[in-house]
């Protein structure tokens, strides 16, 4: 099986299949990865943290659940949550169409990005992690 | 151990999100479920349910070695006539649950669940001793499918001169389906009008007939919008519909009358195993007794989580998932028989979180105005 997924670079990923872009203002969004929403398919709801929570990097955050799956997201930093992704309440399946746009889950105002970072995978590290997986 | 394998594989492997289910490496999904699902509750999809047991009875003494075996009541069928039953162990505990398909007066066909095909059979086998009769496991020489949903009538018909209106609901016909003769029955496990098609003679070693039939199926119903739907799609229509699935709602260690079949125990009939426990069960009521719920919160009940009440647990999910129809959570699960009531709101404990929950009609979860087999025709 020779499946193909999207990989944007630029972003931080996780082993976990998490996403992470560093916006502009220093915050960051979070949200799965391609493969992380070909593997759940369906995606028919999605719990989220509350504005304010405190999170950890590593921490669950929320979960992800498909007609089939429930699959934990885990926090790629540690911080504040600033915004949920609102959207997602009625149109979760916004993950499968759009996982790395509309799809976005939840934004955190990180606490030691650049620290963090370091923990993170870069997209061509994501790639080799998802081919050990084939194996 | 090696995945089994029905006599379509070849279309799954190709077309089709396989996965391990009781031994069978089967579609899960082609498209996916929701479209699948969406499919059957509106026009027509197929399943293949070759994965399940057919095992033949034939005999002079069939119908009365069968209703020795099986809680409802097998001599009231006249040939070409189906009934859907369960058949228990002594302590009335559910073996498996299948339908029974009176051939011929002396020749019947049982279906049991792919999980329950050795089991039965020996079942079977250890309690023939003494009767006339001849079992004969035909399952990988028969292959089966399931044609479900509103169009399904229109759609067979439109390879069949046989008017298949005249195929009632429980009833079953010798058809010849393009060039293929099959038994076709009215029966399913869909909620919906449908139809399950036994094709003889197509054994695993020589597949063709059954994948030309699949094809055939599939071109006839493509102007309904025909899909083939995998187990995940049987599993959403079948939790919906409220039927139960062996293993999960129901199994060696639940009775029929908890899990809501009394209507399959024929307790009049003379005698058959399990007989004595059921009396007492029928008589005592059940201590469990299976409920559907809907959930009220947010979430998606799945099998094996708690239901509490009051600060404490009152039963556990059997099965549960996201209906498709109804846009929300939905369950099976067994519930102590004083919280069994419709109405009664319960939490269910979702990972971390108690979500609220209420115990709802659900046999089946739908609107039977608009969706199942006793739907108003549009």
């Amino acid at each position: 099986m020779s499946e193909e997924y999207d990989i944007p670079e630029g972003l931080y990923y996780t082993e976990d299949h998490e996403w992470l872009k560093v916006l502009e203002d220093g915050t960051v969004l979070v949200g799965v990865t391609d493969y992380a929403q070909k593997s759940l398919h369906e995606v028919v709801y999605v719990e989220m943290p509350n504005v304010g929570d405190k999170v950890k990097q590593k921490e669950v955050l929320g979960s992800v659940e498909s007609v089939k799956a429930v699959s934990d997201l885990y926090s790629p930093v540690s911080g504040v949550v600033e915004e949920v992704n609102e959207e997602l309440a009625d149109s979760p399946e916004l993950i499968n169409s759009d996982s790395y746009g509309k799809g976005w889950m939840v934004k955190i105002t990180p606490r030691d990005l650049d620290e963090e970072l370091e923990n993170l995978l870069s997209a061509e590290q994501y790639r080799e992690h998802l081919e050990s997986l084939k194996e | 151990m090696a995945l089994r394998h029905t006599q379509l594989y070849e279309y799954h492997r190709l077309h089709g999100k396989l996965v391990d289910f009781s031994g069978f490496e089967m579609p899960v999904w082609f498209e996916g479920v929701i479209p699948e699902h969406n499919a059957v509750r509106n026009a027509v999809g197929i399943f293949d349910v070759s994965h399940m047991g057919r095992v033949l009875v034939v005999g002079g003494d069939a119908e009365a070695f069968l209703d020795s075996l099986v809680t409802n009541d097998v001599s009231k069928l006249a040939p070409l006539e189906a009934l859907y039953t369960v058949a228990c162990n002594e302590r009335g505990g559910i073996k498996d649950d299948f339908t029974v398909y009176r051939l011929a007066e002396e020749r019947f066909l049982i279906v049991p669940n792919a999980g329950n095909r050795e089991k039965d059979y020996a079942w079977l086998s250890s309690h023939s001793r003494g009767f006339s009769v001849e079992l004969k496991d035909v399952s990988d020489d028969v292959a089966m499918v399931a044609v479900q949903g509103p169009r399904a009538e229109e759609t067979l018909q439109k390879i069949t001169s046989e008017p298949l209106s005249e195929i009632k609901r429980f009833k079953c016909r010798e058809v010849a389906l393009r060039g293929h003769t099959a038994l076709v029955a009215r029966t399913g496990y869909t909620g919906e009008d449908g139809f399950e098609i036994y094709l003889w003679d197509t054994p695993l070693s020589n597949p063709v007939k059954a994948l030309d039939l699949l094809e055939k199926i599939l071109s006839a119903g493509k102007e309904f919008g025909i899909k083939p739907c995998g187990l995940g799609a049987r599993d959403s229509l079948r939790l919906e519909a409220g039927l139960s699935l062996y293993g999960n709602d129901i199994d060696e260690e639940t009775n029929p009358f908890g899990a809501r079949l009394g209507f399959v125990v024929k307790l009049k009939k003379k005698s058959f195993i399990g007989k004595e426990a059921l009396v007492r069960i029928n008589k005592d009521g059940p201590n469990w007794r299976l409920v559907g719920m809907r959930i009220v919160d947010r979430g998606i009940p799945r099998h094996g989580y708690e239901i509490w009440k009051e600060g404490k647990q009152i039963g556990h999910v059997t099965s549960g998932g996201f209906s498709p129809t109804l846009d929300v959570g939905i369950a099976l699960g067994y519930v102590a028989s004083e919280y069994a009531e419709l109405g009664t709101e319960v939490e269910i404990k979702i990972r971390q979180r108690l979500a609220k929950g209420i115990i709802v009609k659900s046999h089946p979860f739908y609107d039977e105005t608009q969706y199942g087999y006793k739907r108003e025709k549009r």
